[in-house]
C-alpha cells in the first residue's frame, strides 16, 4: 500500500536519512521504533511530501507522493496526525474536525463522520464549542486524531500519540489506535513506548541515527535482544 | 457634557473606518505572517480609483465601492501571488525580506500616483461632504454615519465568512497553525493570494468611504499605512476581533486628544495610548478575545 525506498532526506547541510526503506500493506498496524532524534518525525514528513528527499521515493497506492504539494496528498487518502498533535488552538473542537475533512468525498460525508466519531469519543462531544487550546492534552490528542479521521484515510499515520500524556490516557489512546485499525483503516504509528506498541503491532522497523537498522514482526521484536536491552530496559 | 458626547460620537465614527483599515492589516498579518507595509497605499489607490471614477465619469462616490473594492482585491492578489509567495520559497531569505518587499511595493503605488495625478491635492465634494444631522443636540455627519453603517456590514459580513464558510475556516486554520493546514489539504500559497485580496478590498473601502469628507495626495497612504500598524498593535497581532477594539481605541484617542487637548496632538495621543497598551497590556487586546 504504502512503499518507501531508499530515501536521502537532508534539513540544509544537515542530513538525517540514509537510505530509508519500508513498507505498510493494507490492513496492517507497522510501528517505526527509534530515539529522539533518529529521524522519525522527518521520515512521516517525508512521505506527507513536507518535506522532499533528495533521493528515494515514496509511492501510496501507486502514487508518487514525493512528486505532489503537501496539501493534495489527502486527496489520496493518506492522512498524517503530526506530533505534538498541532491543532488549531483558537477554534473550537468542532471546527478542528470541520478543517480535517476539507476534501470532497470526506466534505460530502461531513456529518456523518462526525457522528461516528462523536460516538468513539463521547468526550469530545461534551466540548464541541471549547476552543481546542483550552483542552487537557489527552484530549487534544483525541481531537487531533479526530480530525485525521475526518477525511476518510485509507492509511493514517501517528507520530508519537502517547507524548506527554499520563499512563492511563497513553492505554485509551493506543486502544483507540487499535479499533481505528480495526475499523478498516491502515496504521502507521511512530513511537518510543515500545512495551504498547510492539504487542499490537503487526510488524516494526527501528531506525538508529537516520538508518533503518532492524525489522520484523512484534513478536520477534520482543524476543530481540537488541531491543530488550536498548528500548524495553530488561 | 454635551461637548463629551459630540467627541465620543466622533471618536466612534472614526474608529470604525480605522476597524476596516486594521482588519485588513491583521488578516494579512495572520496569514502571511508580516507587516504589510503597503496598505496605507492600498488605500490610497482606492482614493484615486474612486476620484477618477466620480471625476470623469460623475459616479456616487459610495457607488464606485463595486469596482474600488474587486479592483484593489485583484491588486493584492496579483501582488501576493508574483511578488510575495515567490519570496517565500526562497528558504534563505527571512520573513523581514517579505516586508522589505512591500515597503518597496508602496513606494512604487505612491510615485504610479504621482505620475498619473500629480502631487496636488484632491477632493470629492458631494451633497453629503459636509451635512449632518442631530440626535440630541449631537451632530452625526452624514458621510461618517454612511461609512460607519458600511463598515458594520462588512465587519459582520467577514465574520460570517471567516467562521461559516469552509474558506474562511482555512482561511484560519493557515494563520494558526499552517503547516498542520497543508495536511489537511489547504493549499497555503493559495490561503495567502486570497487573504491579501481580502485585506486590500477591506481597507479599499475604507478608503472610498473617507473620500468624500478626506483629501487625497499621493503621499497620503504613509500615515495610513502607521495607523493601520498601531491598530495592528493594540489588537494583539492577528486578532480580528482585537482589530475592532484597536480602531474604536484609536479612534476615541485621536477624537479626545484633538477635543480636551488640541487638534495638533491627535496624532501624538494616538501614539501616547499605543506605547501605554504595549507597556501596561503586552499582546494588545487579544488577551479579551478569542477569535
Ligand atoms: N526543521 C528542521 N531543521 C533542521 N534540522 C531538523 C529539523 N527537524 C528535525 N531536524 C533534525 O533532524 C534530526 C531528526 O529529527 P526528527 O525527525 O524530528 O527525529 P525524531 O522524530 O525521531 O525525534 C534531528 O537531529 C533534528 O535535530
Ligand atoms: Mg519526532
Amino acid at each position: 500500500m504504502l512503499k518507501v525506498e531508499g530515501l536521502n532526506v537532508s534539513y540544509g547541510d544537515l542530513q538525517v536519512l540514509w537510505d530509508v526503506s519500508f513498507e505498510v500493506k493494507e490492513g496492517e498496524i507497522v510501528v517505526l521504533l527509534g530515539a529522539n532524534g533518529a529521524g522519525k518525525s522527518t521520515t512521516l514528513k517525508t512521505v506527507s511530501s513536507l518535506v522532499k528527499p533528495t533521493v528515494g521515493s515514496v509511492e501510496f497506492l501507486g502514487v508518487r507522493l514525493d512528486r505532489i504539494p503537501s496539501h493534495e496528498v489527502i486527496n489520496y487518502g493518506l492522512a498524517h496526525v503530526p506530533e505534538g498533535r498541532r491543532l488549531f488552538p483558537d477554534m473550537t473542537v468542532e471546527e478542528n474536525l470541520i478543517v480535517g475533512s476539507l476534501t470532497r468525498e470526506a466534505k460530502s460525508k461531513r456529518k456523518k463522520t462526525l457522528e461516528w466519531l462523536y460516538d468513539i469519543f463521547p468526550r469530545l462531544r461534551e466540548r464541541i464549542k471549547q476552543p481546542t487550546g483550552t483542552l487537557s492534552g489527552g484530549e487534544q490528542q483525541m481531537v487531533a486524531i479526530a480530525r485525521g479521521l475526518m477525511s476518510l484515510p485509507k492509511l493514517i499515520m501517528f507520530d508519537e500519540p502517547s507524548l506527554g500524556l499520563a499512563p492511563i490516557m497513553v492505554t485509551e489512546i493506543f486502544k483507540v489506535v487499535e479499533m481505528v485499525n480495526r475499523e478498516g483503516v491502515t496504521v502507521l504509528l511512530v513511537e518510543q513506548n515500545v512495551h504498547h506498541t510492539l504487542a499490537m503491532c503487526d510488524r516494526a522497523y527501528v531506525l538508529e541515527n537516520g538508518r533503518i537498522t532492524l525489522s520484523g514482526t512484534g513478536e520477534e521484536f520482543l524476543n530481540n535482544d537488541h531491543i530488550k536491552e536498548a528500548y524495553l530496559g530488561i | 457634557m454635551e461637548v463629551f458626547l459630540q467627541t465620543l460620537v466622533a471618536g466612534v465614527l472614526k474608529g470604525g473606518l480605522y476597524a476596516l483599515i486594521g482588519l485588513g492589516m491583521t488578516l494579512i498579518m495572520g496569514v502571511m505572517g508580516i507587516i504589510n507595509l503597503a496598505h496605507g497605499q492600498f488605500m490610497m489607490v482606492a482614493m484615486y480609483i474612486t476620484y477618477a471614477l466620480f471625476h470623469f465619469f460623475g459616479l456616487d462616490p459610495y457607488t464606485t465601492l463595486i469596482i474600488s473594492m474587486p479592483s484593489l482585491f485583484l491588486l493584492g492578489v496579483l501582488i501576493q501571488k508574483y511578488l510575495l509567495n515567490p519570496l517565500m520559497k526562497v528558504e534563505s531569505i527571512l520573513p523581514e525580506n517579505q516586508v522589505l518587499m512591500t515597503v518597496g511595493i508602496a513606494m512604487v503605488l505612491t510615485e504610479i500616483a504621482r505620475f498619473i495625478f500629480s502631487s496636488n491635492y484632491l477632493s470629492v465634494r458631494t451633497s453629503y461632504s459636509s451635512s449632518a444631522f442631530y440626535v440630541g443636540g449631537i451632530s452625526f455627519s452624514v458621510a461618517l454615519t454612511v461609512a460607519f453603517g458600511f463598515t458594520c456590514f462588512l465587519t459582520i459580513s467577514l465574520f460570517w465568512f471567516l467562521i461559516k464558510t469552509d474558506l474562511g475556516r482555512s482561511i484560519r486554520a493557515v494563520s494558526q497553525d499552517s503547516e498542520a493546514a497543508e495536511l489537511m489539504g489547504i493549499d497555503s500559497g493559495r490561503i495567502k493570494v486570497i487573504t491579501m485580496g481580502i485585506g486590500a478590498g477591506l481597507v479599499a473601502a475604507a478608503g472610498t468611504l473617507l473620500l468624500p469628507i478626506y483629501y487625497l495626495f499621493p503621499d497620503i497612504g504613509g500615515p495610513f499605512t502607521r495607523k493601520a500598524f498601531i491598530i495592528t498593535i493594540l489588537g494583539g497581532l492577528g486578532s480580528t476581533v482585537g482589530a475592532i477594539f484597536g480602531g474604536l481605541t484609536l479612534g476615541l484617542a485621536e477624537s479626545f486628544g484633538a477635543t480636551y487637548i488640541g487638534m495638533d496632538f491627535e496624532d501624538l495621543v494616538g501614539l501616547v495610548i499605543f506605547l501605554l497598551v504595549l507597556l501596561f497590556i503586552p499582546g494588545g487586546f487579544r488577551r479579551f478575545t478569542k477569535v
